[in-house]
C-alpha cells in the first residue's frame, strides 16, 4: 500500500487502490501534476468501482478532502464525475466538477475501527480522475498540501530523498517502446545485464495494444532482434496489436539478464561532471523507488526526461529553413519556416469502433462538440492528430490527450445520429497520448533533410532506412473550416538512406545514449526515421555500442573514435 | 498504308490543337475571378512531354504551355491544351483537356472540347458532377494520387464484377482503396490518375522556372495585390522586411482574410518599428478574437515590439485566450508592467470576477504575486 498514517491524518494515493475496478492508473502527466492517478475511461459506461483498504491509527471523526479534476470546465456538466464511499457509505459530494488539479472538500466520516474500506465511485464512465484521497481530523486543509503539494506529498508518505532500493546494472534502459527494447536485447544477447524500465504494463510504446500504431520503416541490419517486436502492418487501432504484444513481452521477458521494471516510471536522473550517476524510477501504484546505478544509460523515453534531468542539450520546434538548410520550394512554411517556431507534429489518440446486430445509443455531449463541431466519425486514424503552438507536447500532454477524447467522443455522438451507424459503439479508445516528436537530445551530430537528400554514406552509418521524410501538419493551417484535430502529411520520397552513431549519443553527457524520437536531428530530419523499425534499428544499435563500452571500458563516443570498425563488424553479424 | 494513314491523321489533329494561335479560352471551372476574359496576348513559352501511364503503349506527346497575358502585356496564366491516352488494361481512350494554371504553376482550372468527353470505366462519358470533382481533385495539390503507383490504388483482392455495382469499380482488376475512393470520379480513377499527374508533374518546375526569368518589382506587386492566398504568400516572400512599411494597409487586409498560416509569416516577419505604430498595432491586435489560436499566440509573443496600447486592447479578450495564452499575457505584464495601465487593470479584476471565465484564478494569482 501507498500511503502512511502520522498521527491523525493519512494520505491515500488513488493509484496505490488494491482493487482498481474498472479504473485505469494513468502515470502520462506525474511531471506536470505531480502523481499518476486513477481514471474512469469507460467510453461512456461508468466502470465498476476501485476499491481498497487503509488502516487508520485513530478512531474518530475525519475530515475528507480529494484531488481531482473537471477535466472540460464550461458551461455543461463536468465530464468525469464520481464520488467517494467510506465503509460502504457515499459521501454526498460530487467530485471532478472544479477545474484544473485541486483538493475539493468531500466531507466528514467517523471511523469506528482501524480497518477502513474506500471506494471510488464512478459517474458518467467519461474519465472522471482522482489524483488522492487525504484524511484528517483537523478541519482545514494543510496550507502546503496546495502551495508545495511535491514537497507536502513526500512528507505525508514518509519519502526519503535517497530510495530506498539499489540496483546495478552494466546498461539501464529507460522507455520500453521499439528503441528501449532493440536496445535491451541486442546489449543482452552480447552478455551485459541490463534493466528496462518502462512506465506501462506491457512493452511496446506506440506499437503496444494500450496505442496501437503498427510498426513502419525497414529492418536494416538487425531484421532478426526487430522481428522479435514489430507488429503486423494491421490498421491503426486494430485489437489485432494484442497478438504481436504478446510476442514481444514473452521475448523480451526471455532474456534471463533484462530486468523488466514494468509499471516504473523514471522520475530523475543525475549527473556529475556530465556523467550520469543514477536514474531513480518510481512504482506507479506502489510508490516503490528503485535507484538505479549504471556505467552507461539509454533514454529511449521519447521525450528526453533522462537526458533533459541530467541536462543534456536538446532542442524543440522548428528549427529556421537556413538553420541545415531544409527550405522545401514545394511546401515552404509548412515544411521549414523562415523563422524557428515551437510548432511541433502533434500526438494522436487512436480509436476503434465495433459494429454489433443490435442498435446502440451514444449521447450528446455538450463539452465534446464544442471541439468535434459537426465531425462525424466511426473509427480514427493517424490523421486524428493534434498540436497547436500555445501547447507544449511534454507540458500540455494531458490537455492534448483530453482535447483529442473530446474529438472522438464529439465526433462519434455525430455520427451515431445518422441511420447507418445505429449498430456501432465504441469498442476502444486509447487513453495514451501517442506522441510523434517532443524533445529531441543533441549529440555530436544533428540528423537533417541534407543527410537524406544526399544519401550521405557515414563511415559510421548503423541505421538506415528508405522510408519518405513525412512531416505533418494540421488541416486547419489552410482552412479554417477544417476540425483543429486533423492532420495532413507532406512528403518528400528518397532512396535509401542513413543514420549515423553520432546522432545516437548526446554531445554534453558523457555517458548517455539515446535512441528513438528524441534522438538527435532536426524537426525535418525526425520526418523519415521517426517510425518504429527505424527507432528500433537505434535502439540496437546503441545497445551494441554499450557492449563495445563494457569491453574497453569507453565512453559512447570512444567508440566512434577508437573502436568504430569493431563496433561496426559486430553490427554485421547480427543479421 | 491504313494504319499509317491514321497516324498521321491523328497527329494532325494533336498539331492542329496545338497550333492554334489564340485559342478560345472558356474554362469550364475556374478558381481565380476571371482573368481567362482580359487575355489579349498568347505566346508559346517552353515544351513538356507527358508520357503515356500505360505500359502497353509506351508513347511521349510533347505539349506546348503558353503564357496568357492582358492586353498590357502583363502576364496571368499558363495555358496548355494537353492530349493524352487514358489507358485501362491495354484500353485506350483519347482525352483532351485545356488546363490553366497561374503565374506560380499552380492549376486553376480547365476546360473541355464538347466532342471530346472524358470517359471512365467502360468508357461511359463523365458526367456533369463528375467535372466538378474532377476540378477538385485537381485542385488539391497533395491528393494521395500524389505518392501513389497506380498499382497501389486498387485492391488487393480482385472483386467480381458480377458481385458489385460496377459504379464501384475502377477497370477490371479490383476496387479501389476506400481513401481513394473519395477523392476521385467514380470509375475515373485512370483519367483522373493521368490527368493529375500530367498537370501536377514536370510541367510545374517548367513554370516555376519560367516565373523566376520573368520576375519583376511589378510582377510581386500584382501578386501582393490579387486576392489570392497563394499570389499573396508568394509576394510576401519576396517582400524584403523594409518594403512592409510601403505595404501596411494591403499586409493588414491580407492579415484580415487569409488563411492561419500566412497570418502566422506575416506576424513572425512584420519588422518591430512597423509593428510598433500605434494605428497598425491596433489594426492587427483588433484582430485578435476574430483570428485562430496559433496567430493569437503570436500575436501575444509579439506583444514586446507592439505599440503599448496592445496591452490594453488585449485585455478586453482575454476570455478568447487559451490558458497557455493567459498566462504568457500575463507574465508579460509582469516583466513590463509600466505597460499595465488603469483600462487593463479593470478589464483584468472584471475577468478574474467573472465565473463562468474558466481561467479567473490565474489572474488572481497574477494580482497577488503583482
Amino acid at each position: 500500500m501507498y500511503f502512511i498514517g502520522i498521527a491523525q491524518d493519512i494520505l491515500v494515493e488513488a493509484e496505490s487502490f488494491i482493487d482498481k475496478g474498472g479504473w485505469v492508473v494513468d502515470p502520462q502527466f506525474v511531471e506536470q501534476m505531480g502523481s499518476p492517478y486513477l481514471m474512469a475511461h469507460g467510453m461512456g459506461v461508468p466502470v465498476a468501482n476501485a476499491v481498497t483498504k487503509v488502516n487508520f491509527n485513530k478512531k474518530g471523526k475525519y475530515h475528507v478532502w480529494a484531488r481531482s479534476k473537471n477535466w472540460v470546465p464550461g458551461n455543461w456538466d463536468a465530464p468525469g464525475q464520481f464520488k467517494i464511499a467510506v465503509n460502504g457509505k457515499t459521501l454526498k459530494t460530487t467530485l471532478g466538477v472544479t477545474s484544473g488539479w485541486t483538493w475539493d472538500y468531500v466531507g466528514k466520516v467517523n471511523i469506528n475501527s482501524t480497518d477502513v474500506e474506500i471506494q471510488l465511485s464512478d459517474l458518467t464512465g467519461f474519465n472522471g480522475r482522482c489524483d488522492a484521497i487525504y484524511f484528517s481530523q483537523s478541519q482545514k486543509l494543510p496550507t502546503e498540501a496546495e502551495t508545495n503539494l511535491a514537497s507536502w506529498r513526500k512528507t505525508k508518505l514518509g519519502e526519503t530523498t535517497i530510495p530506498e532500493q539499489q540496483k546495478e546494472y552494466d546498461l539501464v534502459i529507460t522507455g520500453g517502446g521499439l528503441a528501449g527494447c532493440a536496445a535491451a536485447i541486442s546489449a543482452a544477447e552480447q552478455g551485459l545485464n541490463v534493466a528496462l524500465i518502462h512506465d506501462r504494463p506491457v512493452l511496446g510504446g506506440n506499437a503496444s495494444e494500450e496505442v496501437r500504431v503498427h510498426t513502419l520503416g525497414i529492418y536494416g541490419k538487425f531484421e532478426r532482434i526487430l522481428k522479435m517486436i514489430d507488429t503486423k502492418h494491421y490498421p491503426n487501432g486494430s485489437y489485432k496489436a494484442k497478438y504481436d504484444q504478446e510476442k514481444r513481452d514473452r521475448n523480451v521477458k526471455s532474456f534471463k539478464n533484462i530486468d523488466l521494471f514494468l509499471n516504473w516510471r523514471a522520475y530523475d536522473a543525475k549527473s556529475e561532471n556530465n556523467s550520469i550517476k543514477y536514474v531513480d524510477a518510481r512504482n506507479t501504484s506502489t510508490g516503490e523507488r528503485i535507484r538505479f546505478t549504471a556505467p552507461r544509460f539509454v533514454d529511449s523515453t521519447g521525450d528526453g526526461w533522462i537526458g533533459f534531468w541530467a541536462g543534456a542539450e536538446f532542442s524543440y520546434g522548428r528549427e529556421s529553413s537556413s538553420k541545415y538548410g531544409e527550405a522545401s520550394d514545394e511546401w515552404g512554411e509548412l515544411w521549414s519556416p523562415e523563422e524557428p517556431d515551437d510548432i511541433v507534429m502533434g500526438s494522436s489518440v487512436l480509436w476503434q469502433n465495433e459494429k454489433t446486430n443490435e442498435a446502440h445509443k451514444f449521447p450528446e455531449l455538450a463539452w465534446a462538440k464544442d471541439i468535434a463541431k459537426e465531425h462525424k466519425a466511426i473509427a480514427g486514424e493517424w490523421y486524428w492528430e493534434f498540436s497547436r503552438n500555445d501547447l507544449h507536447q511534454i507540458h500540455d500532454a494531458e490537455e492534448i490527450r483530453d482535447h483529442m477524447l473530446r474529438a472522438i467522443y464529439g465526433s462519434f455522438a455525430n455520427a451515431k445520429k445518422v441511420e447507418k451507424n445505429k449498430n456501432y459503439k465504441l469498442q476502444w479508445v486509447s487513453y495514451l497520448v501517442g506522441k510523434r516528436e517532443s524533445r529531441r537530445l543533441l549529440g555530436d551530430h544533428v540528423y537533417n533533410f541534407n543527410d537524406v537528400k544526399n544519401h550521405t554514406k557515414f563511415k559510421d552509418a548503423v541505421v538506415e532506412e528508405s522510408r519518405a521524410i513525412d512531416v505533418h501538419y494540421q488541416r486547419n493551417l489552410k482552412d479554417s473550416e477544417e476540425p483543429d484535430f486533423l492532420s495532413e502529411a507532406l512528403f518528400y520520397k528518397t532512396e535509401k538512406y542513413y543514420i549515423p552513431y553520432r546522432s545516437l549519443y548526446s554531445k554534453n553527457i558523457t555517458n548517455l545514449f539515446m535512441a528513438g524520437r528524441n534522438f538527435s536531428c532536426s524537426h525535418i530530419g525526425l520526418g523519415g526515421p521517426r517510425v518504429m523499425l527505424t527507432t528500433g534499428q537505434m535502439g540496437a544499435a546503441v545497445g551494441l555500442a554499450a557492449v563495445i563500452c563494457k569491453k574497453y571500458d569507453v565512453n559512447p563516443r570512444e567508440v566512434y573514435t577508437k573502436h568504430l570498425e569493431e563496433y561496426l563488424n559486430l553490427i554485421e553479424k547480427q543479421q | 498504308m491504313y494504319k499509317l494513314l491514321t497516324f498521321i491523321i491523328m497527329l494532325l489533329i494533336i498539331m492542329g490543337f496545338q497550333d492554334q494561335n489564340k485559342p478560345d479560352y472558356n474554362p469550364m471551372f475556374f478558381s481565380m475571378t476571371n482573368e481567362w476574359k482580359e487575355i489579349a496576348l498568347d505566346e508559346p513559352v517552353f515544351e513538356f512531354v507527358v508520357k503515356s501511364l500505360d505500359t502497353t503503349y509506351d508513347t511521349q506527346i510533347k505539349h506546348q504551355v503558353r503564357l496568357l497575358s492582358n492586353s498590357e502585356g502583363a502576364p496571368r496564366l499558363f495555358f496548355s491544351n494537353i492530349e493524352t491516352s487514358v489507358c485501362a488494361d491495354g484500353e485506350c481512350k483519347l482525352a483532351n483537356i485545356k488546363v490553366y494554371w497561374n503565374l506560380l504553376g499552380n492549376y486553376v482550372g480547365y476546360g473541355m472540347s464538347p466532342e471530346l468527353p472524358l470517359t471512365k470505366f467502360e468508357h461511359d462519358h463523365f458526367e456533369k458532377e463528375d467535372y466538378a470533382k474532377l476540378h477538385q481533385l485537381l485542385l488539391d495539390d497533395n491528393s494521395i494520387l500524389k505518392r501513389r503507383k497506380m498499382s497501389d490504388l486498387i485492391d488487393q483482392v480482385p472483386v467480381s464484377p458480377s458481385n458489385i455495382d460496377s459504379k464501384d469499380l475502377d477497370g477490371i482488376s479490383g476496387a479501389t482503396i476506400t481513401e481513394v475512393k473519395e477523392s476521385v470520379v467514380k470509375g475515373g480513377l485512370y483519367s483522373c490518375y493521368t490527368l493529375w499527374h500530367i498537370i501536377h508533374g514536370e510541367v510545374q518546375e517548367k513554370m516555376k522556372r519560367y516565373l523566376e526569368s520573368i520576375t519583376s518589382d511589378t510582377l510581386n506587386h500584382y501578386f501582393l495585390y490579387t486576392p489570392y492566398k497563394d499570389y499573396q504568400m508568394y509576394a510576401l516572400k519576396q517582400l524584403q522586411k523594409t518594403e512592409f512599411k510601403k505595404h501596411s494597409i494591403q499586409i493588414i487586409n491580407i492579415f484580415k482574410t487569409t488563411d492561419a498560416l500566412t497570418k502566422a509569416y506575416i506576424l513572425k516577419k512584420i519588422p518591430s518599428d512597423v509593428l510598433s505604430e500605434q494605428s497598425i498595432t491596433e489594426q492587427f491586435y483588433n484582430e485578435f478574437p476574430l483570428v485562430d489560436i496559433n496567430s493569437r499566440t503570436l500575436l501575444i509573443h509579439r506583444l514586446k515590439s507592439a505599440n503599448p496600447n496592445a496591452t490594453e486592447i488585449l485585455s478586453k479578450y482575454l476570455d478568447s485566450m487559451t490558458r497557455n495564452q493567459l498566462r504568457l499575457y500575463l507574465k508579460y505584464l509582469s516583466d513590463n508592467p509600466e505597460h499595465l495601465n488603469n483600462t487593463s487593470k479593470t478589464n483584468l479584476i472584471k475577468a478574474s470576477e467573472n465565473k463562468r471565465f474558466t481561467y479567473g484564478f490565474l489572474i488572481k494569482v497574477f494580482f497577488k504575486n503583482y
